[in-house]
């Protein structure tokens, strides 16, 4: 058990490593692929074009490490990524993980709640289609999950957007305040999530309730209140939770363009917007929290289905 | 005790088990529905502006936000550019992303699969070990860190999209040949006296075709839906071109003067989509 | 004696109208267990599921089945759900499907005794030992069904279907997949629960079940039965002509070989000292064997001995650990050749069996001639060469097997279990026509079967390996 554990733990910790070193090289070429005087137009973002001199110029060079040799400057560009030394934002001279301390919040609320919406809207509708197959409800919950599944979650929030704020006015469009603020970027990520979770719980469930183990609970006595509690949800959520990890995929890239959309301040709307102003030292903070968050909620779906599957447990 | 006889034979049940499940494969109904709504999406991208004088930049600030007229059958955007023009164009660009890229990630995705699952040992810890560092990250997150290093560059945004899409073909092509080169059926062939190619050609490829083809179909999507989320933040391809997340974008502040205009990019989007999730005739399980 | 279950004119159609059992009657007498023998496909599983009324949805039970005056066919379905586990129950055909694989095997006994049979928790719990202890199974409680063996699962999943005490037992193949000597302890069991006052029906394809089990027995062919009497006279004497052709395809009944093999002959295959282990057990250590051409080598074993291993490693498919196997010189490498357990599995089901056959005598510059004959000879007609392996049946492949491999002339065959998922009359046909063969054509042939009276009828010579484990 705790050598399952220790083993799963140790490829999500290589995993986090690769996560660090593909950002790390990314941003490095990034680097060198800046136009000759873009340090002088980044330190004039910074400070604004009347007080741009040289001396400002070569400070953003020298946090860039442009002054360097590119093998020494990648060597120092990882070995500061190594020790967390994310540097200055360009733009606004904050350093880096002071920024993303604030925006990393806002982004695990966003991406929480859409899982969990997802799996409250997703799991009931995938049971109830599963266990009659064909019938009425899965066939509608199949025409909707094709066609969300046909729409990026941008366009589910733009309909969301028009339905809730606009035309009925209930939800505020965008920006950050109350809980009412999350619910519309929140349901635009859940949507489609929702979606494939319902046709996973879907074909789990016909899969399970056709299995020889249903049908051995329901004839030596178990009624099907108790076979489906006993021996169907567990077996259930077995693929809707490895599936999960298929979808953190999905919840990752949509939480970057939802967040744009709604400006809600998380990390993906600061990625964008670095990526915009080419704001070196913020795209790679933002893109590695991205990229460890991505592992963190890869590792969390791992120890929930550890503890629903006993099998996993087996070393 | 009694037994009665009764006359006539009943049908073999035996015979059920045996119904064949690999006879000739055909198209499901949702894979005919999704190359109709292709096919569609071809004729009206590529044949429709044949007939018309549209140009997808030009500007009539005359006639903005029109509605659907005979010179410009879909009505034109802010700008007074043709919405037909724009709308074809985009979707010329995105199916032309879509293909390009899908084809340049099967060749190498397969060849490595195959190789890896066949070949085992170091050939394989390799190539998984490449796949793993696409794979640590989500594929949009590469994607838009290589647009960034060259922004608005369509050949950049090709190239992520067809690094990212390579590593689904070589998981999916490496565990199914990794099982099949241990099944008794290529055991068997191979004690015959028969050689790689016929192995691959017999064996591997019949079974795995179907999975490389429902692959692409997803990549297709996967593809178009990239290009537009980028295009709608602002960091993919920039104005003026015709590019469907980019129009959304520059359409939404007129929404409400002017819906039938921003929902022709949507549909547009929609569609393409829906036909290649149609095209690929599975569902996640 | 007293009658529990009287069946009448039960029959099974599917919705279209078909008839997948002919009309059946039968009484099932306390304390007498009674016996459905006949072939996989002839509708005793169907039967078996009319009887408890779990039917899949496209088939319909008509007849009348009676359970203390009351008719079961007739009765509402809730009314009858509630008979499950209570009065009537069923044994699965395997055991390590029907077990949840997510749950304890301890767990899955008690929630029989306290949610079926009512038990308070204390109670239901120490019913459970009671099962597991009586069952050998002291150890497994908190095991999962993927670490049993497949006799420990079955008593696992016997003792789960018997936790609600119904009198009634139905058990559907319960011997499936077992090797003979689990086979024994499940009978013993099924003996046992049925005592003097339950109701007892066992359905399977094995005659050795029916005779240890004794009372009455019924053979059944393509859902209709064709004799019934008591298990002594009947498997004795069989009435129907099927029924004769089935207890002769008996491996116990196959006349005993007479010509005898003279080992003066040439040697096909060596292996010297070889060992082999699998998971830190010694499968088999330091054993040396000869092989000659034309002779029949018998390899005997449970499950997990390892007798399939060896066969693999004489082949060269698996590398000793120690020792070597060495081929006598100068024959091509294609006359060594194997015949696999499950047919399907040995043929890619996307191309036609001719398309392959053509395949096979193009490699090697066969003439085709030579087909024709030999499918006439192992009984294939000849428009199976159109078809694709996955649409024939299984004795037919695997006679299709053995035409690919007997056209490159073996010299060493090695039949893996051949026959172990066909039918015993297909069973027979088949393997006598393939130590015909082979000797015929001079090849040594390497028999490997879990079933000891097959080997001991069929081979000129044999090994056994123990089980590393008996579970």
């Amino acid at each position: 058990m705790n050598r399952v554990i220790s083993t799963l733990l140790l490829q999500r910790l290589v995993q986090a490593g690769l996560v660090a070193w593909v950002v790390g090289t990314l941003t490095f070429i990034l680097t060198r692929a800046l136009p000759g005087d873009m340090a002088f137009r980044i330190a004039a973002g910074r400070y604004g074009y009347e007080q741009v001199n040289a001396e400002a110029a070569a400070a953003v060079q020298a946090e860039l490490g442009l002054d360097q040799s590119p093998l020494i400057a990648y060597f120092h560009w990882l070995s500061d990524l190594l020790s967390l030394d994310l540097g200055h934002s360009l733009v606004s001279g904050e350093s880096v993980v002071s920024e993303l301390a604030h925006q990393l919040g806002h982004s695990l609320d966003l991406a929480l709640m859409a899982m969990l919406l997802a799996l409250v809207i997703g799991v009931p509708v995938g049971i109830l289609s599963g266990l009659r197959p064909n019938g009425w409800v899965d066939r509608l919950a199949l025409v909707s999950a094709v066609a969300l599944r046909s729409l990026p979650p941008f366009v589910i929030g733009l309909l969301l957007i028009m339905l809730f704020a606009v035309q009925l006015g209930w939800l505020p469009a965008a920006g950050h305040g109350g809980g009412s603020h999350l619910w519309l970027p929140a349901m635009a990520l859940a949507l489609g999530l929702a979606a494939v979770s319902a046709r996973v719980t879907r074909h789990g469930m016909a899969r399970v309730a056709g299995s020889p183990y249903y049908a051995f609970s329901r004839t030596r006595g178990l009624s099907e209140g108790q076979t489906l509690a006993r021996h169907g949800l567990r077996n259930v959520a077995v693929p809707v939770i490895a599936y999960l990890s298929v979808q953190l995929v999905y919840l990752v890239e949509g939480v970057v363009v939802i967040e744009s959309l709604f400006a809600w301040p998380g990390i993906g709307h600061a990625l964008v917007h670095a990526v915009v102003a080419r704001d070196v030292p913020m795209i790679q903070g933002t893109a590695l929290v991205m990229g460890l968050l991505f592992v963190t909620l890869n590792t969390l779906v791992d120890l929930v289905s550890l503890y629903i599957d006993p099998r996993r447990r087996l070393s | 005790m009694m037994a009665s006889r009764s006359p006539g034979l009943a049908p073999s049940v035996a015979r059920f088990r045996w119904a064949s499940s690999h006879t000739r494969r055909r198209l499901s109904h949702a894979q005919r529905w999704g190359i109709s709504l292709l096919a569609a999406l071809l004729v009206f991208a590529w044949v429709v502006p044949l007939f018309l004088d549209a140009d997808p930049t030009r500007q009539d600030l005359m006639s903005t936000l029109a509605a659907p007229s005979l010179q410009h059958p879909l009505g034109t955007d802010h700008l007074g550019r043709s919405m037909l023009a724009r709308v074809a164009a985009a979707i010329r660009l995105s199916l032309g992303l879509a293909l390009l890229s899908v084809v340049t990630a099967a060749l190498p995705g397969l060849l490595a699969g195959v190789t890896a699952g066949w070949r085992g040992g170091w050939c394989d810890r390799l190539l998984s070990t490449v796949a793993d560092c696409v794979l640590a990250l989500p594929g949009l997150l590469l994607v838009l860190m290589l647009a960034a290093i060259a922004p608005g560059n369509f050949w950049t945004l090709y190239i992520g999209i067809a690094l990212v899409l390579w590593v689904e073909y070589f998981r999916v092509v490496r565990s199914a040949t990794r099982i099949l080169a241990q099944s008794p059926q290529v055991e068997s062939s191979r004690l015959l006296g028969f050689g790689r190619w016929y192995i691959f050609r017999r064996h591997l490829w019949p079974e795995l075709a179907p999975q490389v083809t429902t692959l692409a179909a997803f990549g297709a999507a996967t593809s178009i839906l990239a290009v537009s989320s980028l295009g709608f933040v602002s960091i993919g391809l920039k104005p003026p071109t015709a590019e469907l997340g980019l129009m959304m974008t520059e359409l939404f502040p007129y929404y409400q003067e002017a819906p039938w205009v921003l929902a022709q990019p949507v549909l547009a989007l929609f569609f393409m989509v829906l036909s290649f999730h149609l095209l690929a005739g599975k569902e996640p399980q | 004696m007293k009658a529990i279950m009287e069946v009448h004119d039960l029959s099974v159609t599917t919705s279209e109208g078909a008839t997948l059992v002919w009309p059946i009657s039968f009484t099932l007498e306390a304390g007498v267990p009674l016996t459905l023998l006949g072939e996989t496909g002839s509708g005793k599983s169907l039967l078996a599921q009319a009887l408890m009324g779990n039917l899949p949805p496209a088939l319909n039970a008509s007849g009348r089945v009676i359970i203390d005056g009351e008719n079961l066919l007739e009765m509402p379905p809730q009314q009858r759900r509630r008979w499950w586990g209570r009065r009537m129950t069923m044994l699965p055909q395997e055991p390590w499907h029907a077990l949840d694989p997510t749950m304890r095997v301890g767990a899955q006994i008690n929630e029989g005794h306290r949610l079926v049979a009512g038990l308070e928790p204390a109670a239901a719990r120490h019913a459970m030992y009671d099962d597991l202890e009586g069952l050998g199974l002291a150890d497994s409680e908190f095991k999962l069904p993927a670490q049993l063996s497949g006799g420990m699962a079955q008593r696992a999943a016997f003792a789960a279907a018997r936790a609600g005490n119904a009198p009634i037992v139905i058990a559907d193949e319960p011997t499936k997949g077992l090797d003979s000597a689990r086979r024994d302890d499940v009978v013993r069991l099924l003996a046992q629960a049925l005592g003097s006052n339950g109701g007892l029906l066992t359905i399977t394809h094995d005659i050795a079940v029916a005779e240890q089990l004794g009372g009455t027995v019924m053979i059944m062919r393509r859902g209709e039965c064709l004799e019934s009497g008591s298990a002594e006279t009947l498997l004795k004497a069989p009435q129907s002509a099927y029924g004769q052709q089935l207890m002769a395809a008996n491996p116990q009944h196959w006349l005993a070989r007479h010509q005898h093999f003279n080992p003066a002959d040439d040697t096909v295959l060596q292996a010297r000292s070889v060992s082999l282990s699998r998971g830190g057990k010694s499968l088999f250590d330091n054993l040396t064997l000869n092989l000659y051409r034309g002779e029949v080598l018998g390899i005997n074993g449970a499950s997990g001995s390892g007798k399939s291993s060896l066969g693999d490693l004489l082949l060269g498919l698996v590398k000793p650990d120690a020792g070597k196997v060495e081929r006598a010189p100068g024959i091509a490498s294609t006359r060594f050749l194997k015949l696999y357990q499950d047919p399907p599995a040995a043929f890619s089901p996307f191309w036609s069996l001719g398309t392959l056959l053509h395949d096979l005598c193009r490699l090697h510059k066969l003439s085709w001639d030579s087909v024709p004959p030999l499918m006439e000879r192992l009984g294939l007609a000849p428009d199976l060469l159109e078809r694709r392996s996955d649409s024939i049946s299984g004795g037919e492949l695997q006679r299709f097997s053995i035409l690919r491999a007997l056209l490159l002339e073996p010299v060493f065959l090695f039949a893996d279990e051949p026959t172990s998922r066909l039918d015993p009359i297909t069973q027979q046909q088949t393997l006598e026509l393939l130590v015909e063969l082979a000797r015929e054509r001079h090849c040594a042939l390497l028999l490997v079967s879990h079933d000891k009276a097959l080997i001991d009828h069929a081979c000129d010579r044999q090994l056994s390996l123990e089980a590393p484990i008996r579970g």
